[in-house]
Parts: structure tokens; C-alpha cells; sequence
């Protein structure tokens, strides 16, 4: 059955992409996010811009395209996350 | 309403240990809130606010008994436990909307206690009403775990169980006042349950998260 994510949901499956398929450290394309993140190209988008703007993520100038990676303060977020994730999920709720 | 002193002196004590396990439960949530904006968390944190000040205001009425002061109207008594049963149905309220949110079929338990609401006190009602939402807690507590297989869940949904079972027992002193080991058992039962709802945070304390990020 479907389900829906909820915001943080969304932000946290971004940035745990951006970490995880950051394999050579060059940053993660937008195809890639959109692929794994499984939503439309301008929601993505609009996402990519907030999540930068609030510093979880930075944008890498690429030759064609931009490129991202989590920041310091992502890692921080995604973490705090899984630990309130892991907290409410004991509760029987979801973030 | 009025228990014997020792008795009554044992239930202030597992009532303030109450407050302590709920604000603590609160100020993780509430935490998790600041960093996450979680609406679930945010009705959690409040949930065991109310659920806090429910059994403070409970608390410090049988105190005052205890030292012989005649503040226990039954307007403070009625007080508590409104306060305590909002914190319940807050409790209810999360998973009513994770239920909704998840698309998932919760079992729907909100059956209204049609039997209980004829003619009997606001304080018989209340405290049925807090037993009917802490059944429906623990139904979908118990089904979250079927879907996690998280021990941490399973746990909660025990901890749960025996505060309903307490709020059943607190129901029936309600109703049997000459039957004086009844709100001591509800009592007993209520702390086991909150002492056990307890974990996360001890969870999340041993965890020790930083965090400085938010959305």
C-alpha cells in the first residue's frame, strides 16, 4: 500500500542520498536525487534550492550541471533525525 | 476520595515520579520537534504535557490532603484528571493521524462508552474516556510494531497496556470509593506504565545526540 512521506521524510531521503551516493566525492546530480528520491523534477528542485539555502546542502558548479553534497550541518540533521525518527518510532508514530 | 495516610503518601510519591517520566518524555519530543518539526512528535510532547500536569495537580491535592489542608475540592480533583485525559486523547489524537497520514487502516477503537455516560459523575466519565484512549493508543501501538518489529514498540504498547488498565482500575475506585486498594492498584499500575514508556528517553539519553541542524 502507498504511503505518504511526510516533509521531513522527503528532506531526510534527499540527504541520505546525497551522503550515500556520494561515493567519489564529487557530489550527486539532480537525475540521481530525482531517481532515489522518487518525486516530479520541479518539486526536486525547489527542495534542492531550500535545502541549500538552509546550509544541509552544498551546491557544486559542475561543468554542465550542478552537483550536490551534504554539508556538516546535514550530517548533523540526518543524524538527529534518525535518533528522533528511532524515538518516535517507539511510540508507534512516525516522523 | 480520601485514602488511608500511608497509602496516600506511597500514591503522591508514584504520582510525582509521574510528572518527572511524562515531562521528561515531553522535553525529548518537544527537542525532536525544535530539530525536525515533527507534527506526530509535537502532539507527543504534548500529550505528556497535559498527562503532566494532570498528575501534578493530582499530586499536590493529595499532598495537601496529607498535610491537612482542605484544598481538595472536586473542582481541582476534575481539574487533574480533564487535564490528564486531554493528555490521553493527544496520545490517541497522533496515531488517529498517522493512521491517516499513512493511509494505513488503523483499527478504528473510538468507540464512545455509551454505558458509562448515563447519569454518573464528570469524574467517571473522564476516567473512562482516558481508558478508551489509551486502548486505541495501544491497538495501534501493537500494530506499528507488527509493521517494525521494533522491541521498543512492543515495550510501549505494554507500558501503555498497564496505564490502561490502571485508568480501568481508576474508573472502578471511582465508582467502588469504599474499595480503598483499588486506586492504589490503579496508581501502581498507571507508574509501572509510565516508568516503562521511560525507555526511549533513557534510549535517547544513552544515544547522546548533537545536534545543531534544522530545516
Amino acid at each position: 500500500m502507498a504511503q505518504y512521506r511526510t516533509q521531513v521524510r522527503i528532506i531526510a531521503d534527499v540527504l541520505s542520498t546525497a551522503k550515500d551516493s556520494n561515493t567519489e566525492g564529487t557530489g550527486v546530480g539532480v537525475t540521481t536525487l530525482l531517481r532515489k528520491g522518487n518525486m516530479s523534477y520541479t518539486r526536486m528542485s525547489k527542495l534542492l534550492s531550500e535545502l541549500v539555502g538552509s546550509g544541509l546542502l552544498l551546491e557544486l558548479d559542475g561543468e554542465k550541471i550542478s552537483k550536490y553534497m551534504i554539508s556538516q550541518k546535514g550530517i548533523q540533521f540526518l543524524n538527529a533525525y534518525y535518533a528522533f525518527e528511532d524515538f518516535a518510532q517507539s511510540f508507534g508514530l512516525r516522523l | 476520595m480520601t485514602p488511608q495516610p500511608e497509602m496516600g503518601l506511597i500514591q503522591n510519591i508514584l504520582q510525582f515520579i509521574g510528572v518527572f517520566v511524562s515531562f521528561s518524555i515531553a522535553y525529548v519530543a518537544y527537542r525532536g520537534v525544535r530539530q525536525t518539526e515533527s507534527s506526530s512528535l509535537l502532539r507527543l510532547a504534548t500529550a505528556f504535557i497535559f498527562l503532566g500536569f494532570g498528575f501534578l495537580i493530582e499530586g499536590l491535592v493529595g499532598l495537601a490532603n496529607l498535610v491537612v489542608l482542605p484544598i481538595s475540592t472536586t473542582a481541582v480533583v476534575v481539574g487533574g484528571l480533564l487535564l490528564e485525559t486531554t493528555g490521553y486523547f493527544f496520545l490517541a489524537f497522533s496515531h488517529a493521524v498517522d493512521v491517516l497520514i499513512s493511509k494505513k487502516l488503523g483499527v478504528a477503537l473510538l468507540v464512545f462508552p455509551v454505558i458509562t455516560l448515563t447519569g454518573t459523575q464528570l469524574a467517571d466519565v473522564l476516567s473512562i474516556l482516558s481508558f478508551y484512549f489509551v486502548l486505541y493508543g495501544v491497538v495501534e501501538t501493537v500494530y506499528s510494531y507488527a509493521r517494525t518489529r521494533k522491541p521498543d514498540t512492543l515495550l510501549i504498547a505494554m507500558g501503555l497496556s498497564l496505564i490502561g488498565v490502571g485508568t480501568f482500575f481508576q474508573w472502578l475506585s471511582l465508582l467502588y470509593q469504599y474499595v480503598g486498594v483499588l486506586s492504589l492498584l490503579q496508581i501502581i499500575l498507571q507508574e509501572m506504565g509510565l516508568l516503562i514508556l521511560f525507555t526511549p528517553v533513557l534510549n535517547f539519553a544513552v544515544g547522546g545526540v548533537k545536534v545543531n541542524g534544522s530545516v
